[in-house]
């Protein structure tokens, strides 16, 4: 068949040419690769070298090509992107900021519609998300009267029955004005429900009929969840619930609220009211918390707060069970570290909101900090895990928004802002947005972020459920970028080049939220990593694996390592590449372009220092080239200038769930 | 700082609670009371009880006990207290969380009552009248060759042309995606509606390859992360569903549009009974009358 050996002519053209013209970014890897490669080729395990190379040859020119060689996979193929975290008119806060929009505008406008914003502008995503939480706060969450339920004993009331045959005929304005008058002169008929009574009309039951009918298996899933938000003494420690089931289900209990007696500000009291109602509704419910930043030391605690004593056994095995994700970046500041508590690390300061609490009542101390940020939380978590035989902070990561006006849109260049009074405007960056005799947090600091990335298997509450449960996830600050992290202990330099990366991740090691244990003697943990840019988004700067562990000596450590670098820069000896990429950024024109950076890394990565006996975590940053950031984009399109304080370029990035390493 | 001090209120609700509270236990302890008259009454009545516990069974699923029911009756006493007396010193007044708390709640009321069951005919004609909002996506199953932008920085255009001539001639059965370079999202995308195309390519290439036809290779089609060349095996065509098959979806935009509609009668209605008079501000009326 000359077709065939012209094939394998212009494949080995190719591959020649491949090599040859080979980008800085691809040339970099290899160096990093081949480092590897040549360590890995020591060990002697070649049945899956011997194995892949028979399938890179075979696939190239198979003499039977399967018709779909993706039939019969049964891993996740595509990240879905979501919001776990949008709130409405019917939470009372954004009520009172001015949000119009109830549960129903949010699911559509996360679908992609076009709709007007509370503001009066018109809004709309770039690109529909995959799927959202509406989730509003539990306190407050009652309204009044269901008016017309064709109930029985006020039906036999003449104005009733008039009231209803209105509504059923299309004159429900009519019926309205009538009842409003009525209720103002005391005129109601008997049997008409006042608030209070059993037929009290719930916003929570509208959440879920909202849920429900936004929810479109295999297109759009619309989660039923809400917020609890607990915020004793200005201190956040809210969570946000997520049901995997249907309107049926969620409505058989109301959520817990934080107020005593029937709520509590407490999680353990929380964890209480989860079990039972997966108990006696059969439901099954998650929790994750969120602005651990706002907590002052509160949110990953050694000592609770609520009864100062050390973390027990009983509050690690509940924060573990009910809480396996946590939102690690959002409106209200990014979570995953700080400067103070990783000084070597130059990516840490970014969009930080480390004044104080919530409300700024009480001013942020040095030492709450440690308390408060995933990457210290990991590795207190390791060291209590020592101590307790339970990790209490074994969570993944997803980003979310935090928008109370129903607009869950984060990216720079349309970014509706955290309240309606903050949608966009001449003059929002300059408005306070919280302010105290004690500080200031104003309009220009609020971040456009971020998004929840879920590998799941479809688009259904189940399987993104399922996925969120086994942690396999992770934050952006907006941008779909695609980030893969596979663990193992026998991944090799070729794997990075393999056809279908992910069939290699899943069949040799875990993806992100899992786990390794008992390393094979002699064995360090390897990594594939992989990122590939938002498609319509910037280019990549670089990869890195965070690493976290507890010395011998009990003291917890971290290190950051550069696996994958664009632009031909060398990575040093230390693992870290100290170049920065550069930008391109134009802030005038809050404009950028993608001549640096790369479109999309892959590496295997080996820990280069590995010891067995110690516990460890690793996941993954991938950072994007400088772009404008949201105030730049304001400062063109309403031709103002912002304070000489407000930072103009963003880099934004996405973290991974963990993986972690138990001896 | 009273500024401040408004706008820290309107910040969360729980911090309005106490901050509400806090006021009124100051106003109390500075106005004082007229110590005349009987004290005011408060009836804590059957049905009440009775719906306090409902609603601890609807958070709990069980009835609270003796002692549970206590503290919600106490709770509701406490809050009874507070809200005649903030009321009283006059706090619901001029207080942007209770005013918009109210406007809402006349908006669902119009909500509420807009959107009796409809017929088919109704759903029929809505159908027929916004068929956009109900039409279907079209879907394609498509394989590519990808040729990185990263990867092939100089090279790019010359490789592109050199698959293209191979292309050319391949057929189905070739593995063809071997002659490129691998995409983390894999080389076959199975039933993608436009919408996913345009998610995970971006909008160029989604309106490319929806306009292309099936059983041979095409391309180059640029994306932002480099060339694809594309075959694409299966096309299902969107359209316009019949009613039967979409009811809810259509069901669920009529009430929307129903609930729209609602509202800006009863806005309407209301606003007639008001006689409206807006006044310049000050300057401007001063202004004005200076001409």
């Amino acid at each position: 068949m000359s077709l065939t050996r012209e094939l394998i002519e212009i494949m080995g053209a190719l591959m020649m040419l491949r090599l040859s013209s080979i980008s800085g970014a691809a040339r970099a890897l290899v160096c990093a690769t081949s480092v590897f490669a040549t360590s890995v080729s020591a060990e002697d395990h070649t049945t899956d070298i011997g194995t892949l190379d028979k399938e890179t040859a075979d696939k190239a020119f198979p003499t039977k090509p399967p018709y779909s060689p993706y039939a019969g996979r049964y891993f996740p193929t595509r990240p879905y992107f979501g919001d776990t975290h949008t709130h409405t008119s019917y939470s009372m806060d954004a009520g009172a900021f001015g949000a119009r929009l109830g549960p129903k505008d949010a699911y559509r406008f996360a679908k992609g519609e076009e709709v007007i914003a509370s503001s009066g502008q018109r809004a709309k995503l770039s690109r529909p998300l995959d799927f959202m939480v509406v989730a509003d706060h539990s306190d407050g969450m009652g309204f009044f009267p269901q008016l017309i339920g064709g109930d029985p004993g006020l039906l036999a009331t003449p104005q009733g029955r008039r009231w209803y045959d209105e509504i059923n005929s299309g004159k429900g304005a009519e019926a309205a004005i009538d009842i409003i008058t009525s209720f103002g002169r005391g005129q109601m008929p008997k049997g008409f429900p006042t608030p209070g009574t059993p037929a009290y009309r719930s916003a929570w039951r509208e959440t879920i009929k909202a849920a429900e009918e936004a929810n479109e298996p295999g297109r759009f899933t619309a989660f039923i969840g809400y917020e609890w938000t607990s915020n004793a003494g200005g201190n956040n420690l809210h969570r946000n619930i997520i049901w995997r089931d249907n309107g049926a289900k969620a409505s058989l209990v109301e959520p817990f609220t934080t107020l005593p007696p029937l709520g509590s500000p407490n999680p353990r009291d929380l964890w209480k009211w989860m079990a039972m109602v997966e108990e006696k509704t059969g439901a099954e419910i998650l929790a994750l918390a969120h602005n651990g930043n706002l907590s002052n030391g509160r949110m990953f605690p050694i000592i609770e707060s609520f009864n100062g004593k050390r973390i027990d056994r009983e509050y690690a095995e509940n924060r573990t069970r009910w809480e396996p994700l946590y939102e690690a970046t959002q409106m209200k500041g990014d979570g995953e570290t700080h400067p103070f508590l990783s000084p070597n690390d130059e990516f840490a300061s970014f969009e930080r909101w480390d004044k104080g609490n919530l409300d700024l009542t009480e001013i942020k101390k040095p030492e709450m900090l440690e308390f408060e940020y995933v990457r210290s939380a990991f590795k207190n978590g390791l060291k209590m895990e020592a101590e307790l035989g339970v990790n209490p902070y074994k969570f993944g990561l997803v980003g979310s928004t935090d928008a109370h006006t129903g607009l869950a849109a984060v990216e720079e260049d349309n970014f509706f802002g955290k309240t309606s009074s903050s949608e966009p405007s001449a003059g929002r960056a300059m408005h306070p947005f919280v302010k105290t005799d004690k500080a200031v947090i104003m309009g220009w600091e609020t971040t456009a972020s971020g998004y929840a990335a879920v590998w799941a298997m479809e688009n259904t509450r189940e399987a993104i459920f399922d996925a969120m449960k086994r942690r396999e996830t992770y934050a952006t600050t907006g941008p779909r970028m695609a980030v893969r992290f596979f663990g193992g202990w026998d991944f090799e330099a070729a794997d990075a080049n393999d056809r279908m990366p992910a069939r290699v991740g899943y069949t040799k090691g875990v993806p992100m939220g899992g786990d390794l244990s008992s390393a094979p003697t002699g064995k360090s943990p390897t990594f594939l990593v992989a990122a590939l840019k938002d498609p319509i988004g910037a280019n990549l700067d670089r990869i890195q694996v965070i690493k976290g562990w507890v010395g011998k000596d009990g003291l917890t450590q971290e290190r950051v390592y550069d696996v994958a670098v664009s632009g031909g820069r060398k990575i040093d000896a230390d693992g870290r590449s100290r170049t920065a990429v550069g930008s391109t950024v134009d802030v005038a024109n809050a404009t950028w372009t993608n001549t640096i950076g790369a479109g999309e890394m892959i590496t295997v990565w080996k820990d280069p220092d590995f010891d067995p006996a110690l516990r460890a975590f690793y996941y993954v940053r991938v950072i994007e080239i400088p772009t404008p950031r949201w105030t730049a984009y304001d400062a063109k399109y309403f031709g103002v200038k912002m304070p000489a304080e407000a930072a103009m370029t963003t880099t934004e990035r996405a973290y991974t769930s963990p993986i972690w390493y138990t001896p | 700082m009273v500024h401040a001090l408004i706008s820290r209120l309107l910040r969360e609700p729980l911090l309005q609670f106490l901050a509400i509270g806090a006021m009124l236990f100051a106003l109390h302890g500075l106005v004082g009371r007229p110590g005349t008259g009987a004290p005011e009454k408060i009836v804590v009545s059957a049905s009440r009880i009775a719906n306090l516990g409902d609603g601890f069974a609807r958070t709990w699923r069980r009835p609270p006990s003796e002692q549970e029911l206590q503290g919600l009756i106490e709770d509701y006493i406490r809050d009874e207290v507070f809200y005649r007396e903030g009321r009283a010193a006059g706090l619901d007044r001029d207080d942007a969380v209770i005013r918009r708390r109210v406007r809402q709640k006349m908006e669902f009321l119009a909500e509420d009552m807009s959107v009796p069951e409809p017929n088919d005919e109704q759903l029929a004609a809505y159908l027929a009248s916004n068929p956009e909002r109900f039409r279907t996506e079209d879907h394609l199953t498509f394989r590519h060759v990808f040729l990185s932008a990263t990867r092939r920085q100089n090279t790019i255009d010359s490789d592109s042309n050199q698959v293209a001539s191979v292309l050319a001639r391949a057929d189905a059965a070739v593995d063809a995606a071997a002659l490129g370079d691998p995409f983390l999202l894999g080389e076959e995308f199975r039933g993608v509606s436009a919408t996913k195309i345009t998610n995970q390519f971006g909008e160029r290439f989604a309106k490319r390859i929806l306009a292309m036809e099936e059983g041979r290779w095409q391309g180059p089609v640029a994306s932002g992360f480099g060339q694809h060349f594309v075959f694409i095996s299966e096309r299902v065509s969107g359209g316009l569903p019949p009613l039967d098959d979409i009811r809810p979806a259509v069901r669920r935009e009529w009430a929307s549009a129903r609930r729209l509609e609602a509202e800006q009668k009863l806005y309407a209605s209301l606003r007639e009974r008001y006689e409206i008079v807006v006044e310049a501000p000050r300057e401007k009326a001063a202004e004005a009358a200076s001409r």
